[in-house]
């Protein structure tokens, strides 16, 4: 019985050492002079095919597919693959130039007929973009479109960075799933659909010198495992990065360099005018500390005031200082007094508010969180957690606080959160919140052309909605990036969650 | 033989269309819109005409009925249909994953038994010796650690610490080693306590004594007799670890970045993704039936009672 012990043991340790030195080996030929960057990536979809779904988000930042204008670090929009754009007087025609010698990674010119070719096929294939198909687009020359709208239209150039709107070759691309040609930086080498996806230099790049000879960017969802491949050296970066692998690569600042920058993606609160008193609501937001909030999460999120950075324009907007005192005081003056549990209570009844929220997004933590606040004043919480928000609280309104988490900032103006939440009827106004003057203002935003007074519209709607209490901004997702020293250019610097190498992405040297 | 093969394989016919219903009704009460889900993959709001336009489109306003019956025409014509999330055909989508699980699960099970069956039968001739309450402490440890904290502990030591193995499998031999043995640790633990169970009450019966008394050797009892004599519990046992092994890798599979059946079962529920469910449902179900079909044969092998048995 020994021996036969003894020769599995032995089997198995042979079999272990086998591998690893062949592993070892293996690590030792990949170590070659060519300049490829590994990355690891929460999301990777079945097709390339920019168009569709939220493909192009993932083509973009594989630096496969280039727009006609980008969004730039603050939020500003840039032109890319166009040069010039110019709007009429009536607000209703753009006209777009393309920049000189944009062309396809096969050398192909890229001309203002296969962008509308293009901007055609995106309202035909994504329910997202169809409104699309309500513009006249023409090409006008080689280089020059022009495309008129029904009504005038402010955010054209802003929809036009859109990453689903990235520009491919429709004449010569054969397979639109695995193998689309586009401009960018960077061709698809080899692509397995929700797996690995390799890109290799665009040897034909028409935005000047590509640094890097390729990338792989590995699907990885779980976070240990990406904080494991960073630490072995598999991985060269990766964004959202977790607060517990922050403090790991914190201690050791010469392998690897972290960047935070607040982001886009937004975690806030609804708060029912249909079930809630104004001294309630009032008392709620004077109540609930974002700022300790964000030091419970660990810098994975920062606080904010509003619904945008505060470093954008139209994210100027204030709340009152957290008051508990002047809390209490306002339940108080309402008429509830503190009961023997120490919970207000009015006519007999405990102040008790029902909580919904789903378990994504930390919202688990902010709804645990703002229950032990609002304790702390004297309002008992439930807590409910449905798995599908927008199925269950956010469409029956049934709820007296509601949690969500949404990108509020997708192309760098504020229309499309305010649309999407302040409008007298979206879906995200579930909450009874109504403003004629609100309204008015929305309407005003949605046809103003001049930046600097849609910013200040925005500022007017979101303090409306912050003065009625109707909402509670709670924080903005940091974008969390990790690389390893000698790597530069991976979309640090820029919120948006679509962005990752481009033709400067670089591998410093070793010294 | 045959005969028994065909009537087992008929018994699956009422079985498949009930189970695939009850699971259409099960996602179809369950709150969660497919359409919904797919519009706002990345958290971008999207206005309800939108959604309404999309559901249309992927004809979600049929009554429940209709979008079943639809279903399970299709399927019968051996179309499983195509993904709501991205559109690639449900068989390709469930080849891809079965092949992976398929690999990593008999890999881990051929690894569990030829590390417990021994180890097993080693502990219960060594009953209450040291070296049985070590194996039988360290089985214990074994089938407690949770798997995922057992795959961080494996990289950790196996990636990091010792550098043999890669974090990323890439689909290699080297690859399928950490994840193998995040599987097998368990499921040897659990084995090594009931296979010695099984051997334990196997070598109290009078058979074995008698063939001491005759002066049989000990190894030929051992292998020939008490291993023989446990091979249908064993059987049992390992038949119900396949199809657990099958389905309820996705720990495993998310952690070593493995592109299993358990992975995509678990992004298709999340995006409620009903054609790729369903599909995955009657794989389970058929494999399941196969299992036990194919250990009931085995029974008819190793015991001829059965055979003769009617």
């Amino acid at each position: 019985m020994k021996k036969i012990w003894s020769a599995i043991f032995t089997a198995l340790m042979t079999c272990s050492l086998v591998l690893g030195l062949t592993n070892a080996a293996a690590v030792a030929a990949e170590a070659s002079e060519e300049k490829i960057l590994y990355v690891a990536e929460d999301f990777s979809y079945a097709s390339l095919d920019a168009h569709k779904e939220y493909y192009g988000w993932m083509t973009s930042l594989y630096g496969v597919t280039e727009t006609l204008f980008k969004m730039g670090d603050d939020s500003s929009v840039e032109p890319w693959l166009a040069s010039e754009v110019s709007v009429s007087d009536d607000g209703l025609t753009w006209t777009i130039t393309l920049a000189d010698g944009a062309a396809f990674s096969n050398g192909e010119p890229v001309t203002a007929e296969m962008v509308v070719r293009n901007l055609q096929r995106v309202a035909e294939v994504n329910a997202r973009f169809a409104y699309l198909a309500e513009y006249e687009m023409e090409a006008v020359d080689e280089q020059t479109l022009t495309i008129t709208t029904p009504s005038v239209y402010p955010t054209m150039q802003n929809d036009l960075a859109s990453p689903e709107l990235g520009i491919l070759d429709l004449d010569n691309t054969e397979d639109f799933d695995n193998a689309p040609i586009a401009t960018g930086p960077f061709v698809v080498d080899t692509f397995e659909p929700e797996g690995t996806v390799t890109v290799a230099k665009n040897e034909n790049y028409w935005g000047g010198e590509v640094q890097l000879d390729g990338a792989v960017f590995y699907y990885m969802q779980d976070d240990d495992t990406k904080l494991a491949a960073m630490q072995s050296g598999e991985v060269d970066c990766y964004t959202s990065v977790t607060a517990a692998a922050v403090e790991i690569y914190s201690l050791d600042p010469d392998t690897y360099q972290l960047t935070v920058i607040p982001a886009t993606r937004l975690q806030f609160y609804i708060l029912n005018e249909n079930t809630l008193d104004d001294s309630v609501r009032e008392a709620i937001n004077l109540t609930v500390d974002a700022e300790v909030i964000a030091s419970y999460l660990s810098g994975t999120v920062s606080a904010t005031d509003g619904p945008f950075s505060s470093s954008t324009a139209y994210g100027q907007v204030t709340v009152p200082a957290v008051d508990t005192d002047a809390a209490k005081a306002l339940l108080e003056a309402d008429g509830y007094t503190l009961n023997g549990e120490d919970f207000y209570e009015k006519d007999g009844e405990t102040l008790t508010l029902r909580l919904y929220y789903y378990a994504s997004r930390s919202l688990d933590t902010l709804a645990i969180l703002m229950q032990e606040q609002l304790k702390n004043i004297g309002v008992n919480v439930e807590l409910y957690v449905e798995e599908d928000p927008d199925a269950t609280y956010i469409s029956t309104g049934d709820f007296d606080i509601a949690l969500y988490c949404m990108i509020s900032d997708k192309a760098g103006d504020p229309y499309y959160f305010i649309d999407s939440t302040l409008r007298d009827g979206a879906a995200l106004n579930c909450g009874g919140f109504a403003s004629e003057e609100c309204e008015s203002l929305i309407n005003e935003l949605q046809y103003e052309t001049d930046t600097d007074r849609r910013a200040e519209l925005a500022n007017e709607i979101v303090q409306i909605a912050i003065d009625d209490n109707a909402f509670g901004y709670v924080g903005l997702f940091n974008k969390t990036t990790v690389m390893r020293s000698g790597v530069s250019g991976f979309a640090e610097t820029s919120p948006f969650d679509f962005y990752a190498i481009d033709a400067g992405t670089d591998i410093a040297a070793a010294e | 033989m045959a005969k028994y093969i065909g009537k087992r394989l008929l018994q699956m016919i009422p079985v498949l269309p009930g189970l695939t219903f009850l699971t259409f009704l099960l996602l179809y009460l369950s709150p969660g819109d497919p359409a919904e889900k797919k519009l706002k993959a990345q958290g971008v709001a999207v206005s309800d005409e939108i959604v309404e336009q999309v559901r249309e489109e992927m004809g979600l306003n049929r009554p429940f009925l209709v979008q079943y019956a639809d279903w399970l025409v299709s399927a019968l014509h051996g179309d499983l249909g195509t993904s709501y999330k991205d559109e690639r055909p449900v068989a390709e989508k469930l080849t891809d994953g079965m092949g992976n699980t398929l690999i990593l699960s008999l890999v881990s099970l051929f690894l569990a038994l030829i590390v417990s069956v021994p180890l097993a039968l080693y502990t219960a001739v060594r009953k209450n010796r040291f070296s049985d309450y070590l194996i039988r402490f360290l089985s214990f440890i074994g089938n407690s650690v949770p798997s995922f904290l057992l795959s961080v502990l494996l990289i950790y030591f196996f990636c990091i610490r010792l550098k043999w193995f890669p974090v990323i499998a890439k689909g290699t031999v080297q690859g399928l080693f950490l994840p193998t043995l995040a599987l097998a640790i368990p499921l040897i633990s659990r084995f090594i306590r009931q296979f010695r169970a099984e051997f334990l009450e196997q070598l109290s019966q009078e058979y074995v004594i008698g063939a001491r008394v005759r002066g049989v050797k000990e190894h030929l009892i051992l292998f020939c007799n008490v291993l023989h004599n446990s091979m249908m519990p064993i059987l049992t046992i390992v038949g119900l670890s396949v199809g657990t092994l099958m389905g309820g890798s996705v720990v495993i599979e998310t952690i070593f970045m493995w592109p299993g059946l358990g992975k995509l079962v678990m992004d298709s529920i999340t995006a409620r993704d009903y054609p790729v469910i369903q599909g995955f449902v009657i794989l389970m179900a058929v494999l399941y039936v196969g299992i036990n079909l194919v250990i009931d044969i085995c029974y008819r092998v190793f015991d001829p009672r059965m055979r003769d048995a009617r």
